[in-house]
């Protein structure tokens, strides 16, 4: 088991190292020039230069990345934005939370959604319950988030007013005024991102947990199960569930890598301050510092979700671990 | 009568590979650990074991679906050992094989005339018209109906699946036909007549097999000659009314009466002996004998410590065996085969 | 009284295709400490009608009719919650596939345990020294230790054994065992078989066994039930059935059986394959493979009816019984005529 997690580690670090190194040489590869537009519209070619110079675009690309690499070593810094000058750290820190708190709330949602209406689907099969579980997945799979998310808003936020419709409120509450905080505050205001992010995949979750229950469910070794006595209610929860959970637990882990990149949608509908929006903002700014380092959490995420996926997977499965 | 098909001191080995980052080889799994014998044009060679003694793994290095890793294989004269792909071609025409699963080994997305004609397409055999002709001739032979042609597997049983398998393997006239448990999985009533078509087929086409089985009574039905195989080596090899009458092997003497048999007269009366342990793994196969841990006649000294070599029995030619201390007699009940007899007398 | 009693047993199976009759009127008795054989091939019924009896067919696709008295008790009408008692406790089972049949994911003494606590109010101590006192007695070695161990980590023949273990652990009266040793290797088969025959003489229990293998019948059974279609067509004492077998297809499965003990160049083949329970034959269900067929078997189905000088011996056959016994001696003498050393 240790040497299984050491690889893992290895290679999780030799992955990241490659994802910054793809990202500065693509950035590089792309014409355009941000000290132009970092300078502005009608500037003469002596600030441009200056400004070339200040952010060390003049130098070669592997001097450029060396210069990252060492202030990310050496200071933990991930350098400044070309655009405001703000250390990329904080603009991170700032924004990390927003859009974990959207993700994570939102995969919390969509499993809570998923696992019973799959489980009862899977044992009721051909139920009304069943059928119109199906037609709800038919529904969230077709319909992209940005249209889910902006009829929420008109349906439930604007015309009924149940909810607010958007920005960001801080988990810790704050005493400011004009600005909203507390935990309250804060779930109110992400319950519709909630569901826009997890219409889509507790649809592909309830469908792929029903295929696996019913699956396991006619395995052998249920049946030796039943034949022990057992009841129906013990049969499930000991015998089907954790089995069936595999796979879901891999497609999680893959799913989250995708989930990011589908957040920004919900970011830029909602209006809510967090990674996807700033990429959005930094990307044609060609902002590299900033990209960079959204990259390189995203990068870290996914890395690292995987990882305890497989950790995971690990543990719920001994043939894996003794082999 | 020509020797067909000869093999010497074949050898298979898997490697076993761990690291951190770079896979190397901690251990081998010796599938195949030095396998000679030759099969006579025209006759049948039943080869016989249980799991983990490489029948498979040897029968696709016959045919060259692996590469072995040491030793030679001479069909017809050639030797195929080491021929690549383009050069084994006309080779494989005459060599073709039969496999266990019926249900498995035919491509379930293809029609039954595209699959029976696949040899003959692939070695550019005949016109579209010929081949169609050819593919309905041998459904027949095989006891189908020809206006099948354009059915899917899954409309057949299991056992007209195998006739579909016979008849693909039949389509180019191959010398030899290797037979990997092509009716274990079927129903007893169905694997008689498989049986009986197989036995039809030789004697129509002048065909020699290779039939590989787990079960004894089926391989002494079809087989001329039988190989005993344990953990990659054989343990035993001779005519089939030679082996099943007087069985030398210990190993040998244990599969036979570990058959159930049909009679419960007979079943009383037997005598019976049966083996402790299960198969062990040819990962780290036991050191000389590789049947020693197992054997009721272990002497220790002896078994664990000088390899056997297959030794031919004085007056048979034909009847070989591996053994130190080979019985002397057979029917034995498990008192009987335990009587080792001093270290001074050896084989026969 | 017969410890477990089956009357005109059916079980139709709804599916998208049709019903499927899997069992079409299957009677028999077992009595205590006995052992029946159900021989058949693939369709015969032989499983489903044990699945049967023990309640696990799924009653919301399949229609069960009949009656299963075990001791005195009617099973097909009884709860879910005194199934469940039963199972396990009086009545044991063994599947066939041992790689399959235990789950993967919990240690064998936590799978050992399940089955004693589950009908025995006891520690989880106590039931931890009955798993590992069941393991000693299937002889897997270093049992207090292996106890702790996943299935993955043992072979096919202990899997097995492990089953038997499990089906065993709570002194059951009768245990079912379907095609227990098909997937294991010939010797660990011969090993099993005695491991049972074994436990049959040290806990007295009836054993039901279930197989294609005539060989492993005539090994162990006491009384023989031959299936076919969803019915029996045959039943009789081991040694009845295999002296002089009354109908047709039991001919035509012994005589396709390679034996060790005879030379025959031709072995007697069934034609065709076994019928479809979707649209089995009218009459007779036998009756497309039958060398011997005549009118009567296509219209009308034959009863179980008893030899008239054994009446422990039943057969299905239309068969007039003069004609039977001629025909019987003629592939006796064939079977044995030309004969190696019986050994």
């Amino acid at each position: 088991m240790t040497q299984y997690l050491i690889r893992r580690i290895f290679w999780a670090f030799f992955l990241f190292v490659v994802a910054t190194m793809i990202t500065y040489v693509i950035f590089f590869v792309v014409p355009a020039d941000p000290a132009t537009l970092a300078a502005g519209k009608a500037t003469k070619p002596e600030i441009v230069a200056h400004i070339r110079r200040e952010l060390h675009l003049n130098l070669p690309i592997y001097q450029q990345y060396w210069l990252f690499v060492w202030n990310l070593v050496r200071h933990g810094s991930f350098g400044y934005s070309f655009v405001n000058g703000l250390p990329v750290r904080t603009m991170l820190g700032q924004e990390i939370p927003v859009t974990a708190s959207i993700v994570v709330g939102g995969v919390i949602m969509y499993l809570a959604i998923a696992i019973p209406t799959g489980v009862i689907s899977a044992l009721r099969p051909r139920s009304i319950l069943d059928r119109s579980g199906m037609i709800f997945v038919l529904v969230g799979i077709s319909a992209p988030s940005v249209w889910i998310g902006l009829i929420l808003i008109y349906l439930v936020g604007f015309r009924l007013g149940w909810t607010p419709i958007g920005d960001y409120c801080d988990l810790r509450p704050t005493h400011a005024i004009g600005v909203c905080s507390g935990p309250g505050q804060w779930a109110y205001h992400l319950l519709l991102p909630w569901i826009t992010l997890a219409v889509g995949s507790a649809a592909l979750y309830t469908r792929l947990i029903r295929a696996n229950v019913m699956e396991t469910m006619s395995e052998d070794y249920v049946r030796t199960a039943r034949a022990k006595g057992a009841s129906p209610s013990r049969v499930l929860i000991q015998h089907v569930l954790r089995n069936s959970m595999l796979q879901v637990v891999t497609i999680l882990g893959m799913d989250l890598g995708l989930l990011l990149g589908g957040v920004v949608f919900i970011e830029i509908v909602f209006g809510m301050p967090g990674l996807g929006a700033q990429l959005v903002q930094a990307a044609p700014r060609f902002d590299l510092p900033v990209i960079v380092g959204i990259v390189l959490f995203a990068t870290l995420s996914v890395i690292t979700f995987n990882f305890l996926v497989d950790v995971l997977y690990a543990w719920l499965d001994p043939r894996i671990r003794l082999a | 009568m020509s020797e067909l098909l000869v093999v010497e001191d074949l050898q298979k080995y898997f490697p076993v590979t761990r690291g951190l980052v770079f896979q190397k080889e901690i251990a081998q799994v010796k599938a195949v650990d030095g396998v000679s014998f030759t099969v006579e044009a025209g006759e049948t060679l039943g080869v016989v074991g249980e799991s983990g003694c490489g029948k498979s793994t040897m029968a696709r290095c016959v045919a060259r679906l692996l590469e072995p890793t040491g030793g030679k294989i001479i069909f017809d004269g050639h030797d195929i050992t080491h021929l690549g792909r383009a050069q084994m071609r006309p080779i494989r025409r005459d060599m073709m094989m039969v496999f266990q699963d019926p249900y498995a080994s035919l491509n379930a997305r293809k029609r039954v005339g595209e699959i029976v004609a696949e040899p003959l397409d692939v070695h550019g055999i005949g016109t579209d018209k010929d081949r169609k002709r050819r593919v309905q001739e041998l459904l027949e032979i095989v006891g189908l109906n020809p206006e099948h042609y354009n059915r899917f597997p899954h409309e057949f049983s299991g056992g007209q699946r195998q006739r579909i398998g016979i008849a693909r393997a039949l389509a180019i006239n191959p010398k030899l036909i290797i037979c990997d448990e092509p009716v274990s999985a079927l129903d007893v009533s169905v694997q008689a007549q498989i049986l009986n078509l197989l036995k039809d087929l030789q004697r129509d086409f002048d065909l020699t097999y290779i039939f590989i089985a787990h079960d004894l009574n089926v391989v002494r039905h079809v087989s001329d000659r039988v190989m005993v195989m344990y953990l990659g080596k054989p343990v035993e090899t001779g005519s089939k009314e030679e082996l099943y009458a007087e069985p030398k092997h210990p190993y040998s003497g244990a599969l036979l009466s570990a058959v159930p048999i049909a009679d419960p007269t007979l079943g009383r009366a037997r005598k019976q002996i049966v083996l402790t342990g299960d198969v062990p793994s040819p990962i780290n196969p036991p050191a000389a004998c590789r049947f020693h841990p197992r054997c009721p006649r272990f002497v220790d000294g002896k078994c664990n410590v000088d390899e056997p070599e297959l030794t031919p029995v004085a007056g048979a030619s034909d009847h070989a065996f591996a053994c130190h201390f080979p019985l002397e007699r057979w029917p034995m009940d498990e008192d009987e085969i335990r009587r080792t007899p001093s270290l001074a007398t050896s084989v026969d | 009284m017969a410890l477990l009693e089956v009357q005109d047993l059916h079980t139709r199976f709804r599916t998208d295709d049709g019903v499927v009759k899997a069992v079409s009127g299957v009677s028999f008795e077992l009595d205590r400490g006995k052992t029946l054989g159900v021989v058949g091939e693939s369709g015969s019924g032989k499983s489903v009608t044990f699945l049967t009896v023990m309640g696990l067919v799924d009653r919301k696709i399949a229609e069960v009719e009949g009656s299963v008295r075990y001791d005195g008790e009617e099973l097909l009408r009884a709860s879910s919650s005194r199934l469940q008692k039963i199972r396990g406790r009086r009545i044991g089972m063994i599947f066939q596939d041992p790689m399959t049949s235990l789950n993967p994911v919990k240690k064998i003494g936590w799978q050992l345990e399940e089955a004693v606590r589950l009908h025995n109010d006891v520690s989880r101590d106590e039931a931890r020294r009955r798993a590992i006192q069941a393991l000693k007695e299937v002889e897997i070695p270093r049992a207090e230790t292996r106890v702790d161990d996943y299935p993955h980590q043992f072979s096919g023949g202990m899997r097995q054994r492990v089953m038997i273990a499990m089906a065993l652990i709570n002194q059951p009266e009768v245990i079912i065992a379907d095609e227990p040793t098909t997937a294991l290797d010939v010797t660990t088969q011969a090993q099993i078989l005695r491991l049972m025959k074994k436990l049959q003489d040290d806990h007295g229990a009836a054993i039901v066994m279930i197989t294609h293998d005539l060989g492993v019948v005539a090994e162990l059974a006491d009384d023989v039930l031959v299936m076919y279609g969803g019915r029996v067509v045959e039943e009789a004492k081991v040694d009845d059935l295999f002296a002089q077998p009354q109908m047709p297809y039991t001919w035509g499965l012994l005589g396709s059986l390679p034996r060790l003990e005879q030379i025959a160049t031709r072995l007697e083949q069934i034609p065709g394959q076994p019928p479809s329970l979707l649209h089995p034959p009218r009459g007779c269900a036998f009756n497309p493979r039958c060398a011997y067929v005549f009118d009567k078997c296509r219209a009308e189905l034959p009863g179980l009816d008893p030899a008239p000088d054994k009446p422990d011996h039943r057969y299905r056959c239309h068969l007039d019984d003069a004609e039977r016994e001629r025909i019987w001696a003629a592939k006796k003498a064939a079977l044995t005529g030309v004969e190696g050393s019986a050994a």
